[in-house]
């Protein structure tokens, strides 16, 4: 057995084996001196001493392996015994073992999924020394979240040597075709250094040459190891076949592996993005990642990086961008660590789990300890005629530790399966915003991380009765008369009670505050009618749809199509929904206002929208009109804002008949730039962007499709978005699956290769917008709960045992004519001392915490005076009952039979 | 767990232990081994180190104390004395041998 063997190198070097080698020389010598005695040379009596011994090495280890083989026997001995006592009181063992793996099992699941997404987000090597290369500029308030551009890239990949690698890369949504239905995939266009910057080699085929990343290169494409395995089943010979993506014939010549996510696990394709440093300084189309090289810290990045874009306009002299970018508007690089740009938040909220749980496991060891003191009490007179009959200390701690391990270890067992299938529900049901959280299981870490715990645990609450049990030896002529509880005895108790009412009162808090964040944040308007509401996305190919014109018609056959469908009472478009992020924004000019020269115009964000948009989304029209078919028809300039625009622009104005225009740079150095004027005819209300309470609420402008942009039309000419791809709203009485076939038949009958991607309800958007919140809500109720439940279990178990112990003393009471309900509230104010001290200190304790979770909250304060008031008063309810019930049972004692159970 | 190629050696050498140490002691191991040449004869031919792995389990197990002192020859060594456990041992053990040397007389006479 290799366990005995390592066992044995430990004993090894304890006084045990130096003892032994001593006593062994001396017998070897002793012989030795025999022989000499009887007339023989040094080196014969040595000879004849080595005969008669034996090899004294293997005679050290064979003793000290007695020894070991003696403890083994003796600790399995005190098992089996534990065992047995255990089985013999089958309340006691099933109360433990279920609190202790209900805790032990939430520490589990919440430990694995913090250790695979917190502690190891990017599945990439070293990938502590990735960031995110971002901008931010001082001059548009903007700390961070501007991106990249192709001419920063090549500004930093030539010129930083704090950098060892830096890479763009921007996501898109395309259509699929060929071998299959149309599919809408995410592409993300990548310069073809990504995989180098990441560390990352395809598992079948190659990744992009540098070659395939300048402009006319042949298309080529990498996929995703979910869609080769989605649409291709793990054919190996996709290599080299050409799929058709957004109507460009490509070959694929790779596959990444499983674990490559980037920049996130919707990504299905790679496609190298054909860039040349000749293109110019460029706009914000693009995210970076770079590699900081070794013993570079993110600082000396920054540095670097800011001092080389100070150097922009040297770099990309003449290029009106560059000059734009750099010294006008204050640009600075903001690089971040990858893992703080892909974690945020979530980070926090899982830490916080973590420490709930751990709490958690706090009350159900304090729980467990006091059935353990419960249990040693009863058992004080064996204890005490054992150690009367010389059992060490170490022999009765034995026989208490074994009892705590069995049931820790089980517990522990029970915790994991219990774990297994909460991981496998967190999965399911936690946010899709959490990284490689599918790649979430009880690994080896996890399950050394729970037993670490149980044994903990079994420390924790084994020792309890033994620290308490220090005075055993007098407790032999004690234990025979018992009418009052020493008060010692209940000090112990009544601190652990104390201990659970404060740690099941902070968890209640907190999860009392998360709890109202959310609603608070589930009462916030949208701005729009979610029920009933089906959106989904559209996109028109370039190559079969080339111009505005072409769109403009074949999205409202579409629509046309949609409308007669049964049950359908609004159909429209835009080409960007409501939390679906910026999408498209632009410096708005006012016609008749001067921008003073330097000044940057604030932004806007942009929206083409098919008529009648206002009326299917719900969207409330407060003055003028909406936009409607006619406009669309007729290409009329007419606009509408939202709240925040006309609150912007037009403080304390009626905006309604005021000429505005997207940016635009002038056609020629030197000109003055030419504005399209769009008259505004309406306002309606805020619609969130990107989450749903939104502090400033973004200025937004509604144009009809037919002028907007297409894909005939550069995105430097800035008209508005291109409405290759819109999102579709449909309301209507039929349900979603009802309604499903019917609309793909619709699109069918106008161009049967049209992809519709991302169906969901208004609702499901709604949802996902708290989905974190929401989850974060659900783990913490069930912490508290789970807390609650087992610190109540623990005041009622303390004020029952109590009573029992003062069984006498109320008899006596009752006999010398107290009145039962005096009894009653005797008992139950010593609960609610002990009760309100611990509601005390957990509230103090709450107060002094609450901050850690601030970040979570939404519109509440993190010391909510309701929230504290009402959790602190539901405790105390709880735990009052807790004590009133044994109360009850003391005074309908009958007084003669208390007097005579001792 | 550590297993004697010879389990009755084992019980021999351990009665015998006990026997020389209940009558008189504390006895360290060379003077042990010296009693158990001179009661057997040297007929009983173990090697003097196999006593200390007996000598260690008797003394974790309670029926043997050992005590530090000097020899004769001013020599560091453990002396052993028996507990009133291993005496309770000694007993059982003697009882138990001889039933089974008196039925193993028994069978080799008649068979």
């Amino acid at each position: 057995m290799l366990s005995i063997r390592k066992l044995w190198n430990v004993v090894r070097r304890t006084h045990m084996d130096d003892d032994l080698k001593q006593e062994l020389e001396t017998h070897l010598a002793l012989i030795e001196e025999e022989g000499r005695a009887r007339g023989l040379s040094v080196d014969e009596a040595r000879q004849e001493a080595r005969v008669r011994f034996g090899n004294p090495l293997a005679y050290r280890e064979r003793a000290l392996d007695e020894v070991i083989a003696m403890w083994i026997a003796d600790t399995w001995k005190d098992v089996i015994f534990a065992a047995r006592r255990l089985v013999r009181s089958p309340a006691f063992t099933l109360a433990s073992v279920l609190t202790l793996a209900l805790a032990i099992g939430a520490n589990a699941s919440i430990f694995a999924v913090v250790q695979r997404v917190v502690r190891n987000p990017l599945p990439y090597p070293d990938s502590d020394r990735l960031i995110d290369v971002d901008h931010g500029a001082q001059r548009l308030n903007l700390p961070s979240g501007m991106g990249m551009t192709r001419g920063l890239y090549y500004q930093y990949l030539s010129r930083a040597h704090t950098l060892d690698g830096i890479a763009l890369y921007a996501s898109d949504a395309v259509t699929l075709t060929g071998n299959g239905d149309p599919e809408r995939i995410r592409v993300t266009r990548a310069t073809t250094t990504l995989a180098p910057v990441m560390r990352v080699r395809p598992v079948v085929g190659r990744w992009f040459t540098d070659a395939e990343g300048v402009p006319g290169a042949p298309h080529v494409a990498v996929l995703a190891y979910g869609l080769w395995v989605r649409r291709y089943g793990r054919d190996p010979g996709i290599l080299g076949r050409p799929v058709t993506l957004a109507g460009v014939p490509t070959e694929v010549i790779g596959v990444m592996p499983a674990s490559f996510a980037f920049p996130d696990p919707r990504t299905d394709v790679w496609i190298a993005e054909p860039i040349e440093r000749s293109m110019g300084f460029g706009i914000w189309t693009f995210r970076g990642v770079a590699r900081l090289r070794d013993g570079v810290t993110a600082g000396d990045a920054r540095a670097e990086l800011n001092g080389l874009i100070g150097d922009l306009s040297r770099a990309y002299p003449g290029d009106p961008h560059a000059l734009g970018n750099g010294e006008q508007i204050k640009l600075f690089a903001a690089p971040r660590t990858l893992k703080e740009m892909i974690l945020g938040d979530v980070a926090r909220g899982l830490w916080i789990l973590l420490a709930s749980v751990g709490l958690v496991l706090l009350v159900a060891c304090a729980n467990v300890a006091n059935l353990f003191l419960v249990r040693s009490e009863a058992r004080q007179r064996e204890v005490a005629v054992r150690i009367a009959l010389g059992a060490g200390r170490l022999g009765i701690a034995r026989y208490f530790l074994a009892e705590s391990v069995l049931l820790s270890i089980t517990g522990g067992a029970i915790g994991l399966a219990l774990a297994w299938g909460a991981v496998r529900l967190l999965v399911t049901i936690g946010p899709t915003n959490l990284p490689r959280l599918v790649e979430v299981h009880l690994d080896g870490v996890a399950v050394a991380y729970t037993l670490a715990l149980s044994a903990l645990a079994a420390l924790v609450f084994g020792a309890i009765p033994l620290w308490r049990g220090t005075p055993l030896a007098a407790s032999l002529h004690e234990s025979g008369r018992g009418n009052t509880a020493s008060r010692g005895r209940h000090r112990v108790r009544q601190l652990l009670m104390g201990g659970q009412v404060a740690l099941a009162l902070v968890l209640l808090v907190a999860s009392g505050l998360i709890l109202r964040s959310f609603q608070k944040l589930r009462a916030v308007d949208p701005g729009f009618d979610a029920s009933s509401a089906l959106t989904f996305s559209l996109g028109l190919p370039d190559r079969n749809y080339p111009n505005r014109a072409t769109v403009v018609v074949t999205h409202q056959a579409i629509l046309d199509q949609l409308s007669t469908l049964p049950g359908v009472t609004a159909v429209s478009a835009s080409t960007c929904l409501p939390l679906a992020g910026g999408c498209f924004g632009n410096t708005v000019v006012v016609e008749g206002r001067a921008v003073p020269p330097g000044a940057v115009p604030p932004i806007a964000l942009f929206r083409a929208v098919a008529g009648g948009y206002f009326e299917a989304m719900g969207i409330r029209v407060l003055r003028g009109r909406g936009i409607t078919r006619r406009d669309v028809e007729r290409r009329e300039p007419a606009v509408v804002v939202n709240e925040a625009f006309a609150e912007r622009f037009f403080p304390n104005q009626n905006p309604v008949g005021e000429h505005v225009s997207s940016n635009r740079a002038p056609a020629r150095a030197g000109e003055a730039p030419r504005f399209t004027w769009l008259t505004i005819v309406g306002i309606v209300s805020n619609t969130p962007t990107m989450a749903l309470a939104e502090p400033n609420p973004a200025a937004q402008l509604y144009m009809p499709m037919s002028i907007a942009g297409g894909p005939d039309f550069p995105v430097s000419s800035l008209v508005g978005p291109n409405i290759s791809v819109m999102s579709y709203v449909v309301r209507s009485t039929t349900t979603r699956s009802g309604l499903l076939p019917s609309l793909r038949r619709a699109i069918d009958d106008v161009d049967p290769q049209l992809a519709v991607a991302q169906v969901r309800t208004l609702q499901d958007t709604l949802d996902l917008a708290s989905a974190q919140m929401t989850f974060m809500m659900i783990l913490l109720a069930i912490a508290a709960g789970v807390a609650l439940t087992l610190g109540v279990i623990g005041i009622y178990g303390v004020m029952s045992y109590i009573v029992t112990q003062r069984t006498g003393e109320i008899g006596v009471r009752l006999a010398l004519g107290a009145e039962p309900a005096s009894v009653a509230r005797m008992i139950v104010r010593q609960g609610a001392l002990v009760a309100l001290t611990g509601t005390a200190i957990g509230l103090a304790t709450a107060l002094a915490g609450s901050r850690l979770i601030e970040s979570l909250l939404y519109g509440v304060s993190s010391r909510d005076v309701g929230v504290f008031a009402t959790t602190a008063l539901m405790l105390l309810t709880v735990a009052l009952f807790a004590c009133w019930l044994p109360a009850r049972r003391a005074a309908r004692l009958d007084p003669l039979q208390a007097l005579r159970a001792d | 767990m550590p297993k004697h190629s010879n389990d009755r050696l084992q019980g021999t050498l351990d009665l015998l232990i006990l026997k020389i140490l209940n009558r008189g002691g504390p006895l360290h191991g060379y003077a042990i081994a010296q009693r158990i040449h001179l009661i057997t004869d040297d007929s009983l031919r173990i090697e003097e180190g196999s006593l200390y792995p007996a000598l260690q389990r008797m003394t974790t197990g309670k029926w043997l104390r050992a005590q530090w002192g000097t020899t004769d020859t001013g020599r560091k060594a453990r002396f052993y004395t028996i507990t009133p456990a291993g005496r309770r041992q000694l007993h059982q053990e003697e009882r138990r041998w001889l039933s089974l040397t008196k039925a193993v007389e028994k069978a080799l006479r008649f068979a």
